[in-house]
C-alpha cells in the first residue's frame, strides 16, 4: 500500500480526529491566547473551505465571490447583536439563515444558464457586496469599519449573562464544526449528495432520474451560503472589528485556493487545505510578499497537476451512499419492482407529434401507444427519428406540434425531471452513468425520485432516513444480483467494460421503479451473456406491469422480446405490427436496403 | 410686480438648462465608457466563440496594457512605442493564457477547470504588477489629446478625450464586424465557432484560428485598457475587475453573438451607469448593473439581442 494512502487512512480515522479534538478542547486552557485565536481562525477557514467544497466539489458550481457571503454574514451577526440586542447564538443562526437566503436568490437564474455564467455572477456578487459595505455607512460604518463588536478576546461577549472566555469560544466553535462536519457527511451520503454530484456530471442524465438541475443548484448555493454564514457569525465576534478590506476579491480567492488545494469533493481534504493556508502565512514571511502570485499559480496549475488536491494524494475518498454506515441492517427483499396491475392498458399516448429542428422534421406526425406490461419495439434506419421520439416522451424536447399523454395527463412541455418523477425513466444511446461512482451508488441513484425524507433527516441519519436508505440499498442489491453485477458492486463504473456500463444504466433505470421504461439501444456492444441478462431484466420489468419501449437494431434480440414493433423512416411510421410481418413488408425493406431497380426484359 | 413671474421663469429656464447640461454630460460620459465596455465585451466574445471559454483574467490584461503604457511613458519612452510594446504584451499574455491555462483544461471537459485557471492568471498578473510597479495608483499620461481640451455639444462641455475614445471604440468594433464577415480569417473564426470538429474536417486550421482569436482578444483588451485609463486618469494593479464584469454584462445583454449587439448593449449600459452614478451613487450604478445581469440571465439567458441556443441531447 502506498505510504501516503496509509497516512491518509490514519488521519481520517475517527479515533484520531476525536482524540485531536478532545486534546485541543482541553489544551485550550493551557495554551496562550494567540494560539487559541489561531485555532479559531483555523475553524473559520475549515468552515469556509467546506462551504466551497459542497458547492464546487460536490455540486460542480463555481463561486468566485465567497467573501461576499462572509461579509453579509459577519455584518448581519454583528449588527443584530450590537444594535438590536439579539443574543449571541441567535445572531449566529440569523447569520446562517441570511447567508443561505442570499445564496438561494443568487442562484435563481441557475436553471437556465451554464455554470460559468453563475461563476461570473458570483464574481460580480463579491465585488458588489464589497462596494455596498463601503458605501452603506449608516449600517456598516463604511470604510472605517465596524468597531466595538462584543468579542471573547476583550471579554465583552456574553451568553445569557455568562462572559465567554477565548478558550470557551474556541470550544463552542469546535463543537459547531464537528456537528456541521458530521451532518455534512451524512448529507453527502444521502440522495441529496448524489443529486448534487449528478448535476455536476451531467444535468441531462440527472434530469432523466427526476433531479431538477435548477432546484438542486439553488439548494447547493443556499447550503453553501449557509455554511459560509456559520463561519461568518463566528468570525465577526472572534475579531471584534470588521472592515470592508477583510472581504475583498483576494479573500474569495484565498478561500477557493484552500478548497482546491485541500481536494475538491473530499471533506477531510478541506481540513488539510484550510490548515495549510492558515499556518503558512504565519510561518513564512516570504509567503505574504508573494501571496497573490502564489495563489494565482496554484489556481492555474492545480487542476492539471493535482486535480484532486491533497486528499487525492492521501487517497481519501468520499462515498456517496450509506452502505458503509448501514451494512448489516439492509433488509432482504422478495421483489425489487412494484407489481403493477392493469396490463394492456394504454400508458403513454403520443398524438400527431411533429418535432422540427430549424425546418428539418425529425418526427413528422407520429402517433403511438405503449401499453402496460408490453414491450414495443422501435426500428428504423439511423436518423429516422427513434431517439428523437424517446427525447420527446422523456421531456428532453418539447414537440413542435402535437401532445404526449402519460396515464391520461398531458406531459409534453413538462421539464424532463418532472416527467421522470411521474414514472417515466429512460436510458441513453451512450451510457450516462456517473463514472466515479461505484456500481452500487449509480444504481441507488436511480431510486432518487422515490425518496421521501428531507435534508435534515438525511443529515442527522434519522431512523426514517436510515430505513428508507436501507430499503433502496436492498433494492440495489437485488438488481445487481438480477443483472449479474454483484461482483463489481464497489468498483467505479468508469473503469468497467462497456457492456457492464450499459447493464448498470438499465439497472439504474429499473431502480426508479418506473411505470414506463424507454431503452435507447440497450443491447449495442453487449456480449451474448450480457445480452441474456439484459433480456432477463426487460422481461422482469414487463412481467411487473412496466410498459417498455425498446429501440434496437438487433432483430433476433427484438424477436425474443417485443409484442409489437413500429418502424420509422424519415420521421414517419411506415409499419406497425409483429416482427414477422415487418421482415416481409416492402416499405421496410425499401427503407433499409433502398429501392430495387425493376428490370424490364 | 411685472418682473416677478418673468424673472422666476428665467431662473427656471436657467435651472432646467443646467439640469439638461448635467444630463447631457452624463450621457456623453456614458457613451464613452460604454464604447469601452463594448470593446472589452468583443474581446471576451471572440475567444468565447472559438473555444467556448470566457477569460476570467481579462480584467488584469486591461490593467497590464494600461500599466505598461503609463510606466514606459514615465521612463521617457516614445508614446507610440510604449503603446506598441503594451499591446504586444497583452497579445502575448492571452496567447500564453490559452496555451497554459485553457488548452490543457479543455481536454478534461466541463468549465470548472478553465474558470479557475483563467482567474488564476488574472490573480497572478495582479500580484506580479503589484510586486514590480507597487500597489499605488499610477497617473495615466495624456495619450490622446490633452485632458483639458473640451468641445461644446448642445451646450454641454465634453472632453475631447471622451469623444476620441468613443470614436476609436466604435470604429474598431465596426472594423471587427467587417473583418468577421468579409475576411478569410473571419470566416475561419465563424466556422470554428459554429462547429469546431466540422471546421477541422473542412481543412480550416483550427489551432491557428483559435490562437489568432486570443491574440486579437488581447489586442482589444490592451486598447480598451489604455482608452479607459485615459478617461479615468489613473491605473492600479487592482483595476480591471469592474470593467471585466460590466463588459460581461454587456456581452450577455448583447447575446454573446455579435459585435453590434455588444456595442448597443455596451453603450446602453454605459449611459445607464453614468446616469445612476450621477443622480444617485456609483455603488448604486454597480448594483443596478448586477441586478440587470441576474434578471437577464433568469428571464432571457440568450440576451436581449441574441438568438436562443438549441441544446442537443
Amino acid at each position: 500500500m502506498n505510504p501516503l494512502h496509509m497516512l491518509g487512512k490514519a488521519i481520517s480515522s475517527p479515533w484520531l480526529v476525536g482524540g485531536v479534538c478532545i486534546a485541543a478542547a482541553a489544551g485550550a486552557s493551557f495554551a496562550d491566547q494567540g494560539t487559541v485565536q489561531m485555532w479559531c481562525f483555523l475553524i473559520v477557514n475549515i468552515m469556509l473551505a467546506q462551504s466551497i467544497n459542497v458547492l464546487t466539489g460536490v455540486a460542480g458550481q463555481i463561486s468566485l465571490g465567497h467573501a461576499g457571503f462572509l461579509a453579509i454574514g459577519s455584518y448581519a451577526a454583528a449588527i443584530l447583536l450590537k444594535d438590536y440586542g439579539l443574543s449571541f447564538p441567535v445572531a449566529v443562526v440569523a447569520s446562517v439563515l441570511i447567508s443561505a437566503a442570499v445564496g438561494y436568490v443568487l442562484a435563481i437564474p441557475s436553471g437556465r444558464v451554464r455554470e460559468f455564467y453563475l461563476a461570473m455572477m458570483s464574481l460580480a456578487f463579491g465585488l458588489i457586496v464589497y462596494e455596498l459595505v463601503r458605501e452603506w455607512r449608516g449600517m456598516t460604518g463604511g470604510v472605517m469599519g465596524m468597531r466595538g463588536i462584543p468579542s471573547p478576546g476583550l471579554g465583552t461577549l456574553e451568553v445569557f449573562g455568562w462572559g465567554v472566555s477565548p478558550e470557551w469560544y474556541f470550544r463552542i466553535m469546535l463543537v459547531s464544526l464537528i456537528g456541521m462536519m458530521i451532518m455534512l457527511r451524512n448529507f453527502i451520503k444521502s440522495h441529496f449528495g448524489r443529486a448534487f454530484y449528478a448535476i455536476h456530471v451531467s444535468e441531462i442524465a440527472a434530469g432523466s432520474l427526476g433531479i431538477s438541475s435548477g432546484g438542486t443548484k439553488r439548494f447547493a448555493y443556499a447550503l453553501s451560503g449557509g455554511i459560509a454564514g456559520l463561519a461568518a457569525g463566528f468570525y465577526a465576534f472572534l475579531v471584534g472589528y470588521i472592515t470592508p478590506e477583510s472581504f475583498t476579491l483576494m479573500r474569495s480567492v484565498e478561500i477557493l485556493v484552500m478548497a482546491v488545494v485541500g481536494g475538491l469533493g473530499s471533506l477531510a481534504g478541506q481540513v488539510l487545505g484550510a490548515g495549510l493556508f492558515t499556518y503558512l502565512p504565519q510561518q513564512l514571511q516570504a509567503f505574504n510578499d508573494y501571496q497573490y502570485i502564489v495563489y494565482g499559480l496554484i489556481l492555474v496549475f492545480s487542476f492539471t497537476l493535482l486535480p484532486r488536491g491533497l486528499a487525492g494524494l492521501l487517497g481519501t475518498q468520499t462515498r456517496y451512499s450509506k452502505h458503509d454506515q448501514l451494512s448489516g441492517q439492509v433488509p432482504g427483499l422478495d421483489t425489487v419492482l412494484s407489481r403493477r396491475s392493469g396490463s394492456g392498458q394504454a400508458l403513454v399516448e403520443v398524438c400527431d407529434v411533429v418535432m422540427s429542428f430549424s425546418g428539418l422534421r425529425a418526427l413528422d406526425g407520429v402517433s403511438l401507444t405503449v401499453r402496460r406490461g408490453t414491450v414495443t419495439g422501435l426500428v428504423g434506419p439511423n436518423g429516422s427519428g427513434k431517439s428523437t421520439l424517446v427525447n420527446v416522451i422523456s421531456g428532453m424536447y418539447t414537440p413542435t406540434v402535437g401532445d404526449v399523454y402519460f396515464k391520461g395527463e398531458k406531459i409534453s412541455g413538462w421539464p424532463a425531471h418532472r416527467v421522470a418523477r411521474a414514472g417515466v425513466t429512460r436510458t441513453f444511446q451512450d451510457p450516462r452513468n456517473v463514472p466515479s461512482f461505484s456500481v452500487r451508488e449509480n444504481i441507488l441513484m436511480g431510486a432518487h425520485r422515490l425518496y421521501t425524507h428531507g435534508a435534515f433527516a438525511a443529515s442527522v441519519n434519522s431512523a426514517g432516513a436510515q430505513r428508507e436508505e436501507g430499503r433502496f440499498l436492498a433494492c440495489t442489491q437485488g438488481l445487481m444480483e438480477a443483472a449479474g453485477l454483484s461482483a463489481y458492486a464497489d468498483d467505479p463504473v468508469g473503469d468497467l467494460p462497456y457492456g457492464i456500463q450499459r447493464l448498470v444504466e438499465v439497472a439504474r433505470a429499473l431502480a426508479s421503479d418506473p411505470e414506463l421504461l424507454l431503452l435507447d439501444e440497450p443491447a449495442a456492444g453487449l456480449s451474448d451473456t450480457e445480452a441474456e441478462r439484459l433480456m432477463a431484466l426487460i422481461r422482469m420489468a414487463r412481467d411487473h406491469g412496466v410498459g417498455v419501449m425498446l429501440i434496437d437494431h438487433h432483430m433476433d434480440f427484438l424477436e425474443e422480446l417485443v409484442d409489437e414493433v413500429v418502424t420509422f423512416d424519415a420521421g414517419q411510421e411506415i409499419y406497425r405490427g409483429d416482427m414477422a410481418g415487418m421482415r416481409d413488408d416492402p416499405s421496410v425493406i425499401e427503407a433499409y436496403l433502398g429501392k430495387e431497380e425493376t428490370s424490364h426484359a | 410686480m411685472h418682473g416677478g413671474p418673468c424673472g422666476s421663469a428665467r431662473i427656471f429656464l436657467a435651472e432646467s438648462t443646467k439640469t439638461m447640461v448635467f444630463f447631457l454630460q452624463m450621457v456623453f460620459a456614458g457613451l464613452s465608457v460604454g464604447a469601452v465596455y463594448a470593446l472589452i465585451a468583443l474581446g471576451l466574445n471572440l475567444t468565447f466563440w472559438t473555444t467556448r471559454v470566457l477569460n476570467f483574467g481579462q480584467g488584469s490584461v486591461l490593467m497590464i496594457g494600461a500599466m505598461l503604457t503609463a510606466v514606459l511613458i514615465g521612463y521617457g519612452v516614445n508614446l507610440l512605442l510604449a503603446v506598441l510594446i503594451a499591446l504586444v504584451a497583452t497579445c502575448l499574455v492571452l496567447i500564453i493564457t490559452e496555451v497554459v491555462a485553457i488548452r490543457p483544461l479543455l481536454k478534461a471537459g466541463g468549465s470548472m477547470g478553465w474558470v479557475v485557471s483563467t482567474l488564476g492568471v488574472g490573480v497572478f498578473l495582479q500580484g506580479l504588477a503589484s510586486l514590480v510597479f507597487g500597489t499605488q495608483a499610477v497617473a495615466f499620461p495624456d495619450v490622446l489629446f490633452s485632458s483639458s481640451a473640451t468641445l461644446q455639444i448642445f451646450g454641454a462641455w465634453v472632453s475631447v478625450q471622451y469623444i476620441a475614445v468613443f470614436v476609436i471604440c466604435v470604429v474598431i468594433v465596426g472594423l471587427m464586424e467587417l473583418f468577421l464577415r468579409r475576411s478569410t480569417w473571419g470566416y475561419g473564426v465563424r466556422a470554428v465557432a459554429h462547429d469546431r470538429e466540422l471546421a477541422s474536417l473542412m481543412g480550416i486550421p483550427v489551432r491557428k484560428v483559435v490562437l489568432l482569436s486570443f491574440a486579437v482578444s488581447g489586442l482589444l483588451a490592451g486598447v480598451a485598457g489604455i482608452l479607459v485609463s485615459q478617461i479615468s486618469g489613473t491605473v492600479d494593479p487592482g483595476f480591471g475587475l469592474h470593467l471585466l464584469i460590466l463588459a460581461f454584462v454587456a456581452a450577455v445583454l448583447g447575446g454573446m453573438g455579435s459585435a453590434v449587439g455588444a456595442l448597443i448593449a455596451g453603450l446602453g449600459l454605459g449611459v445607464l451607469e453614468k446616469l445612476i452614478a450621477g443622480y444617485y451613487s456609483p455603488a448604486a450604478a454597480q448594483t443596478v448593473a448586477f441586478v440587470l445581469l441576474v434578471a437577464v440571465l433568469a428571464m432571457r439567458p440568450q440576451g436581449l439581442l441574441g438568438k436562443k441556443e438549441m441544446v442537443k441531447v
